[in-house]
Parts: C-alpha cells; sequence; structure tokens
C-alpha cells in the first residue's frame, strides 16, 4: 500500500469510521448548505436533521430548488456541508479530505444517474467494471467476474459485450445499477433514476430497485419528482425550500 | 481491463478527429526529420572528415591561391606523410547547362594517396594516370550526365575561359559518406599548362593543399608547424584538421543553419499547439463523464493520468508514423535523388539513426506538454460542478 493511501486510511479513520455505529447509516444534523450567488448567498438546506436505517429504501421528494438533490450529495459525499455533521457509513463525511472523501466514496457508495452515464467507448461489462479499478487486491479475472456476476443480478449477463449505444435506456440503466452494486457499497444514491425512462422501463427500475433492497439488504437513497417511482420506497421525505416537511 | 486501455480506448470517440490529429503530429515529425537531416547533410563532411588530414590554405581567404612549391615544403615536414594540391576548376558541361558539379584539378597519384577513400578501379586509375586529358567522375555525376569510361567530353570552363576537352578515365566511388560523388578530377598539369592559367597568371598555384600526418593527435601541432613555415613568406598560410576546415567552410552558412535549427523547433511548438487544443477540446467535451469517474471513486490524478494517456497515445502513433513515411521517403526518394543530382551540395542525405530516436522521444515529450494544461483543468474539476455540465 502506497504511503499516500495509508494517510487517506488514517483520514478516514479520523473521521469516525468505525464498527458498531448502529443502525443508522446516515445521519444528517443541523445540516445547512449556502452556496453564494455572486454577492449574496443562498441557503439551499436549513438546519437539516434526517436518519436513514440501515436496509431501508427512501425516497426523496420536493419541487425543483427544494434542496433534495444537494441533500443527496451531501450524503453521497460528493459535496461538504456549510454547516452541521453529516454522517454516513461511519464517516463524518463533511470534514474528510478530499482524496480521502473520493475513496470513501469508491468504498461505500453506489450511484445510479438519472442520465445513466455510461463510458460510451467501453462495454457493459467493462462499464461495470470500471470502479473496481480502484479496489486494490484484485486480479484482473477477479474484476471481469465480479462484474459479470453484477451483470447476471440485473439480467444483462447475456449483453455484456454490447456497447451502451446498442443498449435501450432501460438496459442501460440496468448496466449503471450493476456498475453501482458492484462494489458491494454499503449505499445506493439513486438520482431521478427512472427520469428518462419510459413507464414500463421505468417500473423494471424501481422493481430492481425493491429487489436489491429487500433481498440484498441494500440501502437506498433515491430523489425522484415521480410519484410512481416514490411509491416504491418503504419511506418518502418531502423537502421544500431545504427543509424537511 | 486496466486504466491504459481505458485512456486508449478514449481515442475511438471521435475517430475522424482522433486521425487528423495523428496526422497532423506525423506532419510535424516528417518535417522536423527533414529539417535535422538537412542539418546532418550541410554537417555530415565535418562530422565524417579523416582524423589524419591537415588542410592548408591561404590566411586571408580560401579564395586567394598558395604557391604550388609550399607543397613540396609541407611534404618534408616531419610528420606529414603526403600532401596534395588542389585547383577549383569550375566548368560546365554545355550539354547540361543547368547542372551543376564540382571541378577540381589535382595531382593524380597525390590526390587518390591522400584520398584513399575515394576508389578508382586499378586499371581505371592507371588510365587516368598515363592520359593527361583524362579525368575521373563520381558514380553519382557519371549516372545524371550519361558517361562512361572512354567517352569524351567537352566543358566550358568559367574562371579559365574556353572548350576545355577530357577523355573520362574512370569512375570513383566512395567508402566514406562525406565524399561527394558527383565531382569531377582531371591533371593539374593539364591546367596548369593551358594558356588561360597564364593569361589569368595563376600559374603554379594552387587553391588549397591537404596533407596526410602519421598521428591523428598531432594534428593541431602539425598544423602550427605548417603555419610557422610560412609566417615569414609574402603568403601566409592556415592550416588546421580537415574538420576544423570543414566546419569552416559550414560556418560561412551559419546563419541559415541556424534557422533551419530553430524552424525545425517552431514546427515542433506549433504541433504542441494543435495537440494541446484538441485535447482541451476532448477534456471539455468530457466534462460530465469526468464527474462521474469523480463520483465514483475516481481520484484527480487518474483523470490527468488519462487525459496525458490519450494525448502521448496520439503523440507517439503521429510520430511512429511520421518516422514511416520519412524513412522510406528520404532513404529510398529524396535522399538518393539529391545525392545523385545535387552530390556538390548533399554528398549524403540520410537519416540519421540519432534523428528517428528524437523524433519519437520529443513526440512523445511534446504529447506530455500539450497534455500538462488540460490535464491539470481535469485534475482541478469539482464533482459536483462537472456533473452538472452536460457536455
Amino acid at each position: 500500500m502506497s504511503t499516500s493511501s495509508v494517510s487517506v486510511d488514517r483520514d478516514i479513520a479520523r473521521a469516525g469510521v468505525a464498527a458498531g455505529s448502529g443502525a443508522a447509516i446516515v445521519e444528517a444534523i443541523k445540516v445547512r448548505k449556502v452556496y453564494q450567488r455572486g454577492k449574496e448567498d443562498l441557503t439551499v438546506l436549513q438546519d437539516l436533521d434526517l436518519t436513514i436505517h440501515e436496509g431501508a429504501f427512501e425516497a426523496l421528494m420536493g419541487p425543483s430548488g427544494s434542496g433534495k438533490s444537494t441533500l443527496l450529495n451531501l450524503i453521497a459525499g460528493l459535496d461538504r456541508p456549510t454547516s452541521g455533521t453529516i454522517r454516513v457509513a461511519g464517516a463524518d463525511v463533511g470534514t474528510l479530505p478530499e482524496r480521502a472523501r473520493a475513496k470513501w466514496r469508491a468504498a461505500n457508495i453506489g450511484f445510479i444517474f438519472q442520465t445513466y452515464n455510461m463510458m460510451p467507448v467501453l462495454t457493459a461489462l467493462e462499464n461495470v467494471e470500471l470502479p473496481l479499478l480502484l479496489a486494490s487486491g484484485l486480479s484482473s479475472k477477479d474484476r471481469r467476474e465480479r462484474a459479470k456476476t453484477a451483470l447476471s443480478v440485473v439480467g444483462l449477463a447475456e449483453r455484456m459485450q454490447h456497447y451502451p449505444r446498442e443498449l435501450s435506456g432501460g438496459q442501460e440503466q440496468r448496466v449503471a445499477i450493476a456498475r453501482a452494486i458492484v462494489t458491494d457499497p454499503k449505499l445506493i444514491v439513486a438520482d431521478e433514476p427512472t427520469g428518462d425512462l419510459d413507464r414500463k422501463s421505468a417500473d423494471d427500475i424501481l422493481k430492481l430497485l425493491e429487489r436489491l433492497n429487500q433481498e440484498f439488504r441494500k440501502t437506498i437513497v433515491m430523489v425522484t419528482h415521480d410519484p410512481a417511482a416514490a411509491e416504491r420506497a418503504k419511506k418518502v421525505h418531502h423537502l421544500d425550500k431545504g427543509a424537511l416537511l | 481491463m486496466n486504466m491504459g486501455v481505458v485512456a486508449v480506448r478514449n481515442l475511438g470517440r471521435n475517430k475522424l478527429r482522433t486521425l487528423l490529429t495523428i496526422a497532423g503530429v506525423s506532419v510535424a515529425i516528417v518535417t522536423f526529420i527533414l529539417l535535422r537531416t538537412v542539418l546532418s547533410a550541410w554537417t555530415v563532411a565535418a562530422d565524417h572528415a579523416a582524423k589524419d588530414r591537415v588542410g592548408t590554405r591561404h590566411k586571408v581567404s580560401f579564395i586567394i591561391p598558395l604557391p604550388k612549391r609550399y607543397l613540396e615544403e609541407i611534404k618534408q615536414i616531419p610528420g606529414v606523410k603526403g600532401a596534395a594540391g588542389a585547383n577549383w576548376f569550375g566548368a560546365k558541361d554545355p550539354k547540361h547547362e543547368t547542372e551543376f558539379f564540382g571541378s577540381f584539378a589535382v595531382d593524380p597519384e597525390e590526390y587518390l594517396e591522400v584520398y584513399d577513400e575515394i576508389i578508382v578501379p586499378p586499371e581505371q586509375r592507371e588510365a587516368w594516370f598515363q592520359n593527361r586529358t583524362g579525368a575521373v567522375v563520381g558514380d553519382a555525376l557519371a549516372k545524371k550526365m550519361g558517361w562512361k569510361v572512354g567517352d569524351r567530353v567537352t566543358l566550358v570552363g568559367t574562371i579559365y575561359p574556353g572548350d576545355w576537352e577530357f577523355q573520362i578515365s574512370g569512375i570513383y566511388t566512395a567508402v566514406r559518406k562525406s565524399v561527394d560523388r558527383s565531382s569531377f578530377m582531371f591533371h593539374y598539369d593539364y591546367l596548369n599548362d593551358s594558356q588561360a592559367v597564364a593569361n589569368a597568371n595563376s600559374k603554379d598555384l594552387v587553391g588549397w593543399i591537404v596533407s596526410r600526418i602519421d598521428d591523428p593527435s598531432r594534428a593541431a601541432e602539425i598544423s602550427r608547424t605548417i603555419d610557422a613555415r610560412f609566417d615569414e613568406r609574402d603568403q601566409q598560410t592556415l592550416s588546421m584538421s580537415e574538420r576544423a576546415m570543414n566546419t569552416s567552410f559550414i560556418g560561412m552558412i551559419s546563419a541559415i543553419l541556424k534557422a533551419v535549427d530553430v524552424v525545425s523547433l517552431v514546427i515542433l511548438f506549433i504541433m504542441v499547439l494543435i495537440l494541446g487544443n484538441t485535447v482541451a477540446m476532448g477534456v471539455r467535451e468530457r466534462t460530465h463523464e469526468y464527474g462521474v469517474l469523480r463520483a465514483i471513486g475516481f481520484l484527480p490524478k487518474h483523470l490527468a493520468a488519462f487525459v496525458v494517456g490519450e494525448a502521448m497515445t496520439v503523440s507517439v502513433a503521429g510520430g511512429v508514423l511520421g518516422v514511416m513515411i520519412s524513412y522510406p521517403f528520404v532513404q529510398e526518394g529524396l535522399g538518393r535523388f539529391l545525392e545523385e543530382n545535387m552530390g556538390a551540395f548533399c554528398p549524403f542525405f540520410r537519416i540519421d539513426p540519432a534523428t528517428i530516436v528524437w523524433a519519437l522521444l520529443l513526440a512523445m515529450l511534446l504529447g506530455a506538454v500539450a497534455a500538462a494544461l488540460p490535464a491539470y483543468n481535469a485534475s482541478r474539476l469539482k464533482v459536483i460542478d462537472a456533473l452538472r455540465r452536460t457536455g
């Protein structure tokens, strides 16, 4: 292991990654997020408290500008709160330095985006394998096997050699889900995962998420505008003007 | 799959752009190799000069001749094994008015003894020695003019007016690449005994003298001894090793060579700008994708490595293509043409292997330089901002 990765591990440890942190996988305490627009401050999240437990499948809903995507970004460690504490999978994500946060994300978070975000020059199998390039100690063969397993879970094993352009939107999103689960993350964050899909494909994706939650005990936090999608979650949080209703 | 594969696969994203960029880099590399070959062709005479030869010319200028008697005195200096004088004749073949070639009046036996890298078949050599109007010509010149052994040719003198008749006694080749294989050499006595030389008050003069020495390490010392011998005479000399003498000739066009040198580097700088612009364009277009990679845990250094890897793959591919184009073009085409048709200026116009190595190394290095700023920008992207960009 390199010196830099040791230092990153220490950063994560200092931030409080520890076993036995309880059943809460996400704890947001008085979280405030303020963006600076020119000379003005724009408060997007206002002293927000939220707890999500392991094994949950929860949806964040709200109108545009309500702060739901900002909250998801904070939970996923993509951004830092202006104030307050946000602990995810035992780590105080807001205090982690940039490199440590990237490493933490690779180990703990699976991402599903609205627009799938596949690399067009890689096959489905290679796209799923991509996050495993960051995992140390895995041989090329191991990575490939894991990626195949993940594709089997989402029902796309037979399409593994296809490029994204050769897949439908629903299939692309399933590959994206395989990519999100291939590292066996503690938490899956999904930002409008059905936003670009027709009703049938959206339904398939939501069933798959339900299956991941129920069968594989994956904790899922999903941002959605779609009430039908939100219905599939076990719990729905409504946000408005940066506060939970 | 590994990160290198990802970087290389990214090149297939916009195939036309990648191919055009590789073509652009290869054109720059071809130009670089050509210009460097021009430079090395000019300096080849100096680089491949014999270490055991000393040249002597008039101290003031090489266009002022020396008395021929100096030749005999130089032969007596300890350490000098032999010496030969030569006169620039300057003539044209009226049938080929536009063809330029060097023509010299020399003592055949002395000259071939001093320049033992000039190879004349024994029977032709003997024939030349015996024939006062005989001449030997380089194989490249013979081919160009269509001359064969035994042919009679008439040249028109430019320094010594009149028609000069010669018979081709032999055709020489060379075992050293610095030898001009398109020269015309004939008997000094044929020139010296002519009325034209008498009219020009140039009798018993030689343009320069070349000595063969027995110990190359004493070239400087023997040069000083030669010059000291004539220091008190009316015509003083300047002697130096053949390499130094050839270098002094090159010095006369040093400004042009310097300009060629600079242009060859400017070409590479332009290549960096073209490649840098292409790489930067790719980074801008893929900002959202870089955001995704950062989100799933890739570090800034990984993004930088992807960008540099792509740029270096393009630049090295362009470099290799440039070398593959240049090599046959110069070695089999242009180089052969120049040697056969302009041998007086370019006796050896071939790509130096070191130039190939430099071209490939510079292609690699400049690829990295071109990618430096885009790679830095990619590595500094904020994840949230990058994800918001739709490309």
